[in-house]
């Protein structure tokens, strides 16, 4: 399989400890514990071929981290197969680790005491990476992060953005050709959020590198990503392009509608109309895709219209849609081989 | 050779930090000469009222006692310093990071931190031996010497296994703060000749929780007082805990990454 990572009906089940609240079921539980099930991944497949970049979505719970996670190995699942490049991750061998690389945005890789060119160095001699090529290595991600004047520093005494630029690093040093980046930008500012973004996107155009990214920030996804895996509840809720997305979930677009001034009209004939208007003091009606014509012909000849203007639904708008409803998974994932053959893998 | 360059590289960094904090490392050793002292003075007021302990002259006890430091040593430049990481890594899930990288994960959380400074400490600890094999010269053999050694660096391997046991029993407990705690009560009592205790309890630290093995049996060694099948029983148990110590950590590994659910 020529594909950077294939999933099939892989699956995580926890068994938690549960008990009631209050003293005495506490007391009970310590003697005979009760265990529940938690499905945290149920039989979720996909296929990412080599140097996409997908965006992994769900909200919180939804079992993103711990797909991430089964697929760097660190967790072996209860059920399913996963390929990464041709490894079984969890078998966690030596050439499987030195090919890829997890970045979890919510925590530190790096030692808080000690500047990160010592974390580098320390790197440097666990993944065996010879002087001529650590050189080379860092000083390209040096050119794309500006890393210079600040690895000398501790790390403790960089600020978010900075220490983010370090994790990137020192998680790159190695020529991953697969990244799981997990909530990268948890935390920066929207300045410091587009260069990590920017970064990626230089970084994947000039290595080839597969990358599977989740982030609560849309600006992440829609900037990188041409394809979503969404998941809920542990399912597999869609898989597909970013802009087919719309038309499956939220097949509607928005008309902008600026009356002349004085005039008034009930607009919720023509759809349903947004509570405000606009910044531009526009009313945004909400119609079918496939009335968009229509109703902007009634609009024009029926009412004083000043302006107009048709917009689709934002993304986050959409997702969020997505994620509320509770559809099952089997409508909207697709077979593998069909989602690959869209995003032209 | 690829472990090796790892750990050197660990090294300088832990040297380069020590570095970068003079004053630190100067008020450590001077505490740390004040303590020695203490110990010292300890043990001659005990002398002053009895010849022996438990049938232990003055020289073999501060033998003893350099021995006591040697694998104190071992815990405070290692031990401490890295279960503090390893317990904070645990919670905070940075340990995942570890497990990632493709080198030992049990080198790597044995000997992230090293206290540097605590080389004084090892020094002390070396001379203390030197002087009390001196002190009670006369009835040492070159047998006597080199078991010695022999059970000395055992007894230190002993407690790094014993240290890598209680590690991996967090992968089980997950919140097990006191996991360096229990050992660091065990060498308390390895400060005394196990010869001390009653039977019992000598049995308990020999052979169940081998403390003894890595202080009071090597000073015995010393004394002659152990046959070569005791010497050869005794590292036979130094193997058997490394195999035990190992199984409890990649079983704790596996429960970690739900591979034995």
């Amino acid at each position: 399989m020529s594909g950077a990572v294939n999933v099939e009906v892989l699956s995580k089940t926890y068994r938690v400890p549960e008990r009631e609240a209050g003293f005495s079921a506490a007391a009970r539980s310590f003697f005979r514990r009760k265990y529940r099930d938690v499905d945290a991944v149920k039989e979720v497949s996909f296929a990412i071929g080599r140097g996409e970049i997908v965006g992994f979505l769900g909200p919180n719970g939804a079992g993103k981290t711990t797909t991430l996670k089964m697929l760097s190995g660190l967790l072996h699942p209860t059920g399913g197969r996963a390929d990464v490049l041709g490894f079984t991750p969890w078998d966690r061998k030596p050439e499987f680790l030195r090919s890829i690389t997890l970045v979890m945005g919510q925590r530190n890789r790096l030692s808080w005491d000690i500047p990160a060119a010592d974390s580098f160095l320390l790197n440097q001699a666990i993944y065996r990476i010879d002087d001529a090529q650590y050189k080379r290595t860092l000083a390209e991600l040096d050119e794309l992060l500006e890393l210079a004047p600040i690895i000398k520093k501790p790390v403790r005494n960089l600020s978010l953005g900075e220490r983010m630029k370090c994790e990137l690093a020192a998680a790159l040093l190695h020529g991953p050709q697969v990244l799981f980046l997990d909530e990268p930008t948890i935390g920066l500012d929207i300045t410091a959020q587009a260069r990590i973004r920017s970064f990626l996107r230089e970084y994947n155009r000039r290595t080839g590198a597969t990358i599977l990214l989740t982030s609560h920030y849309m600006a992440d996804v829609t900037a990188l990503c041409e394809r979503i895996i969404m998941i809920h509840h542990g399912q597999l809720k869609y898989d597909g392009g970013i802009t087919d997305l719309s038309r499956r979930i939220a097949p509607v677009k928005l008309i902008g509608v600026a009356l002349r001034d004085g005039a008034e009209a009930d607009l919720t004939r023509y759809g349903e109309l947004s509570a405000e208007e606009n910044e531009n003091g526009r009313r945004m009606i909400q119609v079918p895709a496939e009335d968009v014509a229509s109703v902007t012909a009634r609009l024009l000849s029926e009412l004083p219209v000043q302006d107009l203007n048709i917009e689709d639904v934002p993304i986050e708008a959409v997702i969020e849609k997505a994620f509320n409803e509770g559809e099952p998974a089997q409508a909207e994932a697709r077979p593998r081989a069909e989602a690959r053959q869209e995003t032209g893998a | 050779m690829h472990y090796l360059k790892i750990f050197s590289t660990l090294v300088k960094i832990n040297v380069e930090q020590e570095l970068a904090y003079r004053a630190d490392t100067v008020i450590n050793i001077s505490q740390l000469i004040i303590w020695t002292a203490w110990d010292l003075l300890a043990l001659s007021i005990i002398f002053t009222n009895t010849a022996s302990l438990g049938g232990w002259g003055a020289g073999e006890l501060v033998a003893l006692l350099g021995v006591f430091r040697l694998v104190n040593a071992l815990m405070a430049a290692l031990i401490w310093p890295n279960t503090e990481r390893f317990n904070t890594a645990m919670r905070d899930g940075t340990l995942d990071y570890t497990l990632l990288l493709p080198a030992p994960a049990l080198l790597l959380v044995s000997f992230t931190r090293i206290a540097i400074w605590r080389v004084v400490d090892f020094v002390i600890a070396i001379t203390l031996i030197v002087i009390g094999v001196t002190m009670s010269a006369g009835g040492l053999t070159v047998a006597g010497v080199l078991s010695f050694a022999l059970l000395l660096s055992s007894g230190m391997v002993i407690f790094y296994s014993l240290w890598i046991a209680m590690l991996a029993f967090t992968f089980w407990f997950i919140k097990f703060d006191n996991n360096v705690t229990i050992l660091q009560a065990l060498l308390e009592a390895g400060r005394y000749p196990a010869t001390v205790y009653p039977p019992w309890l000598r049995m308990i630290v020999t052979f169940i929780v081998p403390i003894a093995l890595a202080t009071t049996v090597p000073v015995q060694a010393l004394r002659g007082e152990l046959q070569w099948w005791q010497v050869l029983m005794f590292l036979g148990v130094a193997v058997v805990v490394v195999a035990v110590s190992l199984r409890i950590w990649r079983a704790g590994l596996r429960k970690y990454s739900g591979a034995s659910a």
